[in-house]
C-alpha cells in the first residue's frame, strides 16, 4: 500500500501554458506568483500575441503596447517562467499532477542567450521578406525581431527565408554580429517536460482571405482587414501612423466599416458572432476621426453588439462626438466604379435599396478558433465543438474534457482582453488547486548575501559606461564619457565595456563593487525601464541595497535619437552621467519591508460568484469566511430553471452549495453583514455582524461578489395582468405553471425593458440570451406558438448566435424598434394587447398576447456602503470599478480587494464561475507568497514638518496615506507603506514639503537640477 | 546665432513619456540633442519648483512631459502636473518671462513620433526667444535673481495652500481641460502672488 501511495502521489509543481498571448502571459505571472513553475510554448518567435499589434484597446482607448509591454519584460525575466518560443506542443500523456508533455522546437538560428538586441543582423540581412507583425504591408528582413518590445528580446532568422541555410550564401548577419550569436548550425529539438497541469492559450485564427475576397479583399487595394487597419493607426505601424489608402497614399476622406465578416455567416460554416468586432470598429472609427476630423465614417451593423462593461456608453459617446453614420444593413459585396471608389449597394430595415461610393472599406474580419486546433485538440486530448472551439460546460468554463487540462482566451470561444485576462487568472487557480500539495516544489528562489551597511560611508560611486556594441559606442564617445566620469565628485570608479548587460559583465561588475568599495552604482547605458532590474539584482549580488543605483539613458536617449551629431550625443552623455552621479550621492539603502500576510480570506456574497470564490480559495488549502446576508446560499442563480443546454441550473448550484458547507475551509456565516473594516491588503480586521453575534475576523484579502438584483419594472402595465410577466417569471412558470404556457398562442417578449437608456444606461448583457432560451423553451412545448420577440440590438453574442437563428428557423419573429418609438401595452380587462411599430410595413401593428414577457436588466446590490468601507470606487451605475479594465480586471485599486459576479458588471452564468475563480486566483497571490513587499519608492513624512493638513490625505489615489493623532494630540499624516505606490502627489502638494519619495528625493532631484546647471556654468567662467 | 542650441531641461514620467522617448530611440526618430531628462514615477510629483529651479541653474526652457489626459498611470497624477504647472506660467509671466520657456504636454508610451514631434517643435521655439533673457530683454543676472524669488514662492506655505485648494476644487468640479485648471490656480494664488512677486503684467 505505502508503495503505491509514494509513487502514485508524485505530484509536480509545474504548469505548461501553451501560448504567449496576453491570456497566457497573464497566466504564466499569475501561476508563478502562486508558487509553480511555468513552462510557457509560443509559436512565434515572441510572445505579446495579436495585443502587441493592437494601436489602442477598447472601450478606453488606451495604448495596448504600453500596458501590455510591462508584463512582456515581467514575464521574460521571472526565473520561474521558461519561454520556449518556436515551439508547439506535440503529445500528452499521463495523468493530472504528472503529465509529460513533448514539445517541437524549431531553431532560432541565433543564440538568446548571447543576442542583445541590437539588430545589426537586420540592418545587414539580404533578403527581405514581409513584416507580418504589419500584416506585410512593409518589408522586413530574414534576421529580424518581431517588433522592437519584443520578449525575448533575441532576433532571430526566418530559416525558410535565409540565403545562408538555404542557399549556402551571405551570412553577412555572422559577420556583423558582434555578440557572436549566429548559429547556422541550430537544429529542431523535442523536448520531453514533465507538468502537473496544462493550461491551452493558443488564441484565435482569422476569417480565411477567400471569404473576405467576396467583399473585394485582394482585388480592391482599398479595401482593407480590421487588422490592417489597426496597423495603419499605430505610430509604429507601416505609415508612421497615418491611415493612408493604399491605392494612392492618400487620406481617405469616406470610410465605410463592414461588420460580420466571416461571422454570423452560415455561408462560410461561422454561425457564431465573433463578440469583439462590433467594438473594436467603433474603436477604429473612433480613432479615424482622431486621425481626420473631417472624414465621413459610416458604420454598417446588422446588431450592435456593445454588452461588456462601459461599452454601451463608449459606443454612445463615440458615435455622438465622432458624428458617425449608423446603417443597420449588411451591403453583400463591394464594387469597383469608373473613376475610382469603392461602390456598397444595401437594403435597409424599411426594404429600401441604396448605393454609394466609398473612398476606403474596413472589413470587420471576424475571429476563428486558431489555426491547427484540430492538431492541439489532438496533441492535447481534448474534444472540441462543431465550430473547433475548446468544449466546456456552464458550471466549469475553464476545464477542458481532459482533466488537468484547462482553456482561456478565445479558444473557449472569442473574448475581448479582459475576459482572457480573467481567465487566465482562473485557469491559475485552478491548477494551484488542483497542484495545492506540490506549491513552490519547483520554483527557484533567488538568494543573496548579506546587505552591507553604507549609511556611515562617504558616497563612492562606481560609473560603468557601456559601449552596447556601436548602438551607444557608434555615436557617442564611450572612452571620453567614461574618463570625463571620474572627474565627477564622489566616483570612485569609472570605465567603459562593451555590453554591461552581459552575463559576464555582472560578475565584473560584482568584483568591481567589491575591489573597489564601491557603495553606490551608475550605469550608463540603455534604459531603466528595462535594465534597471537585472543591474539591482547585480547590486544585491555585491552585497548592496538595490536602491543605491541610478541609471544614465545614453542608448535610446542618446546615441539613437543623435546618430548624425556625435559631438553633440557625446556632450548630452556626459551631462546625463553628471546628473545620474548627482542624484546617486542622495541614494540611501532603502528598507523592502516584507509585511506578513494572515493567510485567510473573507468573501463577502453567498452567490454563485462568492461561493465560487471561496471554493478556488480554499481548495488551495487557505481558510475562507464566506459572508452571505440571506438565510440560505445560493443568491440569484436559483430563480434561473434552465440553461441554454437545457440543464437545470439549481442542481448545479446546489451541488456547489453542498460543497461549501461540507469544505474545512470554508466558514459560512448566514444573515450575517460586515458592519466595519480596516487595515490593508494581508492585514486586514473585519466586523461581521449576525442575527445574535458580532464577530471580529481578521483575514489577508477581501473579495466582494455581492450580486445583483433583477429590475423591478413599472413599465408596459406590468402588475396589471397576470399575463405580463418578467423572464426570471417566466422560468418559474415553465416549473410550476407549465400548462398555462401550453395553452398560449401568442407570445410577445420585449427587450431591454429598463435598460440602455431607460432607468438603467447599461445593458445588461444576459436578457437577449435569456429571452431566446425561454423562447426555444416555448416553442419545445408548443410548436405552434406564434412568438414576437421585440428588440432594438439582438445580442446573441459568441455561440448564442446558434440560438438566435434556431429561434428564427422555428418562426419566432423578430421585429426591432428605436427608443423613439417604443412598444405601448395595453390591458383591457382581460386582454393584453402590444402596440408596436414594424419597419419593414412602415406603419403600426397591434396584436393580443396571451402572455408578455418582459426582458429586465441587472441592478448591482447597493455598493455604496462597502465601498465606503473599503475605500473602493464604484462606477456611476453603481458596478465596483477594477484597477484596470483591461489587464486587472477583477483587482480593486485598493490592494488585497477583488470583485467578481454581478457586483462587477452584469454577465452569465459561465463568465461568472470563470470571473470569481479569478478573484479568487489574484487573492491568494499574497496568501501564496505570505508576505507583501512593496517596493520601497514609497512616501515618507517627516512629522515634525507636518501640519495635518490632510492635502496628501485627500488626493492620495491609493488611500495610502491617513491622518491620525499622534501621543501629543496633533493631527499627523502616516504613510500606509503597503498601499503607496510612489506617485509623488503628496509629496507635490505637501504645503510644508514635508513629504518625501524613496529614491526619488527632493534632495535627489535637486541635485540632477543642479548638475545640469554645472557645465553651462564652467562654460560661463572660462 | 545659427549654432545656438537652447538647453532644454526634462521631468519625463517613468509610465508614458519616458517611455515615449525610449520607443522614439528604438525607432531611430531623430530630434535636436537639447534635451536633458529627470525621470520621475509620475509628473504628478512635480513639486512647482522644480521647473522654476530648472530655470535658475541654467535652463533656457523647462519640458515636463505625462500620461495623457485620463491615462495616468496612478489614475490622476498628470491633472496635479497640470496644477503646478499653472502654477509656474503664473509665476514666469509675472516676472516677465515667456509662458513659452515651459511647456507641458503628454506622449504615451507608444507615441515615440509623437514625443519627437514635441521636442523638436519645442526646442525650434525656445531657439527662436533664444538664451534665457534674450527675448525677454532683461539682463541675465537680474532674471536669475527673479528667478530664484519665484522658485522660493513656489516652496511657500501660502501658496502652495492656495494650490491645494485649486486641486480640490479641480476634482470636485470634475474638469480637468488646461483653461479650467489654470483659471483655478490664477483665482486661488492671485492675492499672494502679488504680494510675494508683483501683479500679472497687463
Amino acid at each position: 500500500m505505502t508503495v503505491i501511495a509514494k509513487t502514485a502521489t508524485k505530484i509536480s509543481g509545474a504548469v505548461m501554458v501553451i501560448g504567449g498571448g496576453v491570456a497566457g502571459v497573464q497566466t504564466a505571472l499569475d501561476l508563478t506568483e502562486l508558487g509553480y513553475k511555468v513552462y510557457l510554448i509560443e509559436k512565434s518567435g515572441a510572445i505579446g500575441g495579436v495585443m502587441a499589434r493592437l494601436d489602442k484597446t477598447f472601450p478606453t482607448n488606451d495604448c495596448s503596447l504600453c500596458i501590455l509591454a510591462p508584463k512582456l519584460v515581467e514575464a521574460g525575466r521571472d526565473p520561474n517562467i521558461e519561454i520556449l518560443t518556436l515551439a508547439e506542443l506535440v503529445d500528452l500523456q499521463g495523468e493530472p499532477g504528472n503529465f509529460t508533455a513533448t514539445i517541437k522546437k524549431q531553431p532560432r538560428y541565433i543564440d538568446e542567450e548571447i543576442c542583445t538586441g541590437c539588430g545589426q543582423c537586420t540592418l545587414f540581412c539580404l533578403k527581405q521578406i514581409g513584416n507580418d507583425f504589419n500584416e506585410n504591408m512593409e518589408i522586413n528582413h530574414a534576421a529580424h525581431i518581431d517588433y522592437s518590445q519584443a520578449v525575448p528580446t533575441s532576433y532571430y532568422i526566418d530559416a525558410k527565408a535565409c540565403l545562408k541555410l538555404n542557399h549556402d550564401s551571405c551570412g553577412l548577419c555572422a559577420v556583423a554580429c558582434q555578440a557572436g550569436a549566429i548559429r547556422f548550425d541550430d537544429t529542431e529539438k523535442e523536448l520531453e517536460i514533465s507538468v502537473g497541469a496544462v493550461i491551452l492559450a493558443p488564441g484565435f485564427g482569422r476569417v480565411s482571405d477567400e471569404v473576405m475576397a467576396k467583399y473585394g479583399l485582394g482585388k480592391f487595394q482599398d479595401v482593407i482587414t480590421a487588422f490592417e487597419h489597426e496597423r495603419l493607426m499605430c505610430a509604429s505601424g507601416p505609415t508612421g501612423g497615418e491611415i493612408l489608402r493604399i491605392s494612392d497614399r492618400k487620406h481617405p476622406k469616406k470610410i465605410a466599416f463592414l461588420q460580420c465578416i466571416g461571422s454570423r455567416d452560415e455561408t462560410c460554416g461561422n454561425n457564431y458572432c465573433s463578440s469583439v468586432c462590433c467594438m473594436y470598429a467603433i474603436k477604429q472609427a473612433t480613432l479615424a476621426r482622431e486621425h481626420d476630423p473631417d472624414c465621413e465614417i459610416t458604420l454598417f451593423y446588422m446588431d450592435v453588439r456593445t454588452h461588456g462593461k462601459g461599452f454601451d456608453a463608449a459606443r454612445k459617446r463615440a458615435v455622438e462626438e465622432g458624428k458617425f453614420r449608423v446603417i443597420y444593413a449588411r451591403p453583400p459585396r463591394v464594387e469597383d466604379v469608373f473613376g475610382g471608389g469603392l461602390l456598397l449597394t444595401w437594403a435597409t430595415e424599411d426594404g429600401k435599396h441604396h448605393y454609394e461610393k466609398f473612398d476606403m472599406v474596413v472589413l470587420s474580419q471576424g475571429l476563428e478558433a486558431p489555426d491547427e486546433a484540430d492538431k492541439l485538440a489532438q496533441a492535447a486530448g481534448i474534444d472540441l465543438n462543431e465550430y473547433l472551439f475548446a468544449e466546456t460546460d456552464t458550471y466549469t468554463p475553464l476545464a477542458t474534457s481532459r482533466p488537468g487540462v484547462y482553456v482561456i482566451g478565445p479558444f473557449r470561444g472569442r473574448k475581448d482582453i479582459p475576459d482572457s485576462v480573467t481567465q487566465g487568472g482562473g485557469a491559475a487557480a485552478l491548477c494551484a488547486g488542483q497542484l495545492a500539495p506540490a506549491r513552490s516544489s519547483e520554483t527557484v528562489k533567488a538568494v543573496f548575501p548579506e546587505e552591507r551597511d553604507i549609511s556611515q560611508e562617504e558616497p563612492r560611486i562606481g560609473v560603468f559606461v557601456c559601449h552596447c556594441g556601436i548602438n551607444i559606442g557608434g555615436v557617442v564617445n564611450v572612452p571620453e564619457v567614461a574618463e570625463y566620469a571620474k572627474t565627477l565628485p564622489n566616483v570612485a570608479y569609472a570605465s567603459a565595456n562593451m555590453y554591461s548587460c552581459s552575463q559576464d559583465a555582472q560578475r565584473v561588475l560584482t568584483e568591481t563593487i567589491q575591489e573597489h568599495k564601491l557603495n553606490r552604482l551608475v550605469v550608463a547605458a540603455c534604459t531603466p525601464r528595462t535594465h534597471e532590474p537585472l543591474f539591482q539584482a547585480t547590486l544585491r549580488e555585491a552585497g548592496l541595497n538595490r536602491s543605491l543605483f541610478e541609471m544614465a539613458n545614453i542608448r535610446d536617449q542618446c546615441s539613437w535619437v543623435h546618430i548624425h551629431e556625435p559631438e553633440r550625443a557625446t556632450q548630452k552623455a556626459k551631462d546625463a552621467v553628471r546628473m545620474a552621479v548627482a542624484k546617486a550621492c542622495h541614494l540611501t539603502a532603502l528598507e523592502e519591508m516584507q509585511l506578513p500576510v494572515t493567510p485567510s480570506a473573507l468573501v463577502i456574497g453567498g452567490g454563485l460568484a462568492g461561493m465560487t470564490a471561496a471554493l478556488t480559495i480554499a481548495d488551495q488549502g487557505f481558510d475562507v469566511a464566506l459572508i452571505e446576508r440571506g438565510t440560505q446560499l445560493g443568491g440569484k442563480a436559483l430563480l434561473l430553471t434552465a440553461d441554454r443546454r437545457d440543464n437545470d441550473p439549481r442542481q448545479a448550484v446546489q451541488a456547489v452549495i453542498d460543497r461549501v458547507n461540507g469544505h474545512p475551509h470554508i466558514t459560512v456565516h448566514t444573515e450575517a453583514q460586515v458592519t466595519a473594516c480596516s487595515g490593508y491588503v494581508g492585514n486586514f480586521t473585519t466586523t461581521v455582524e449576525s442575527k445574535d453575534a458580532s464577530e471580529l475576523i481578521h483575514h489577508g484579502v477581501t473579495i466582494l461578489a455581492t450580486g445583483g438584483n433583477p429590475y423591478q419594472p413599472t413599465q408596459y402595465s406590468y402588475g396589471s395582468s397576470p399575463k405580463i410577466v418578467t423572464q426570471l417569471e417566466l422560468e418559474q412558470r415553465f416549473i410550476d405553471h407549465q400548462g398555462s404556457l401550453k395553452i398560449a398562442k401568442r407570445t410577445v417578449m420585449i427587450q431591454c425593458v429598463g435598460s440602455r437608456d431607460e432607468d438603467l444606461t447599461y445593458c445588461s448583457r444576459v436578457c437577449c440570451g435569456q429571452a431566446l432560451k425561454n423562447a426555444l423553451r416555448l416553442k419545445a412545448l408548443q410548436q405552434e406558438m406564434q412568438i414576437i420577440v421585440l428588440y432594438r440590438d439582438m445580442r446573441a453574442y459568441g455561440f448564442m448566435e446558434d440560438d438566435y437563428r434556431k429561434a428564427r428557423q422555428l418562426g419566432v419573429i423578430f421585429t426591432r424598434y428605436s427608443l423613439e418609438r417604443k412598444p405601448e401595452v395595453s390591458v383591457d380587462s382581460d386582454a393584453v394587447k402590444v402596440r408596436y411599430f414594424d419597419p419593414l410595413l412602415g406603419e403600426d401593428l397591434e396584436t393580443e398576447a396571451d402572455l408578455l414577457a418582459l426582458s429586465t436588466g441587472i441592478v448591482p446590490e447597493d455598493p455604496s456602503v462597502l465601498a465606503k468601507m473599503l475605500k473602493v470606487p464604484v462606477t456611476a451605475e453603481k458596478f465596483f470599478l477594477e484597477a484596470h479594465v483591461k489587464l486587472q480586471p477583477v483587482d480593486l485599486p485598493v490592494d488585497g480587494t477583488y470583485v467578481c459576479g454581478l457586483a462587477h458588471s452584469p454577465r452569465s452564468m459561465d463568465e461568472t464561475v470563470a470571473q470569481a475563480q479569478a478573484a479568487a486566483g489574484r487573492a491568494c497571490h499574497p496568501l501564496a507568497k505570505g508576505s507583501v513587499t512593496p517596493a520601497p519608492i514609497v512616501s515618507q513624512i517627516d512629522a515634525e514638518q507636518c501640519i495635518g493638513c490632510g492635502a496628501c490625505e485627500s488626493f492620495c489615489p491609493y488611500k495610502a496615506i491617513n491622518i491620525s493623532k499622534d501621543d501629543n494630540g496633533k493631527r499627523k499624516a502616516r504613510t500606509i507603506t503597503a498601499s503607496c505606490k510612489g506617485c509623488g502627489v503628496c509629496a507635490a502638494r505637501c504645503p510644508t514639503m514635508a513629504i518625501d519619495m524613496g529614491r526619488f528625493t527632493l534632495n535627489g532631484i535637486m541635485a540632477q537640477i543642479h548638475a545640469f546647471g554645472e557645465e553651462e556654468k564652467e562654460v560661463v567662467e572660462a | 546665432m545659427s549654432d545656438y542650441q537652447p538647453k532644454i531641461l526634462g521631468f519625463l514620467c517613468n509610465w508614458c513619456c519616458y517611455t515615449a522617448a525610449d520607443s522614439a530611440g528604438v525607432g531611430r526618430y531623430q530630434y535636436p540633442p537639447s534635451l536633458r531628462v529627470v525621470r520621475m514615477m509620475c509628473t504628478g510629483r512635480l513639486d512647482p519648483s522644480f521647473p522654476l529651479e530648472g530655470l535658475v541653474n541654467g535652463a533656457d526652457a523647462v519640458f515636463v512631459g505625462g500620461c495623457h489626459p485620463g491615462e495616468c498611470h496612478y489614475i490622476d497624477g498628470n491633472y496635479h502636473a497640470l496644477v503646478s504647472a499653472a502654477l509656474v506660467h503664473e509665476a514666469l509671466e509675472r516676472i516677465g518671462i515667456s509662458k513659452d520657456r515651459f511647456l507641458i504636454d503628454w506622449a504615451s508610451a507608444a507615441e515615440g513620433p509623437n514625443f519627437v514631434k514635441i521636442i523638436t517643435r519645442f526646442t525650434e521655439r525656445v531657439a527662436e526667444l533664444g538664451p534665457l533673457g534674450q527675448a525677454e530683454g532683461i539682463e541675465r543676472e537680474k532674471l536669475r535673481q527673479r528667478l530664484i524669488e519665484a522658485a522660493e514662492v513656489a516652496k511657500n506655505r501660502k501658496i502652495r495652500t492656495n494650490l491645494i485648494s485649486a486641486s480640490k476644487e479641480m476634482v470636485k468640479n470634475g474638469d480637468f481641460s488646461r483653461p479650467a485648471i489654470a483659471g483655478l490656480v490664477a483665482a486661488k494664488c492671485d492675492k499672494n502672488l502679488t504680494q510675494m512677486l508683483g501683479g500679472r503684467p497687463v
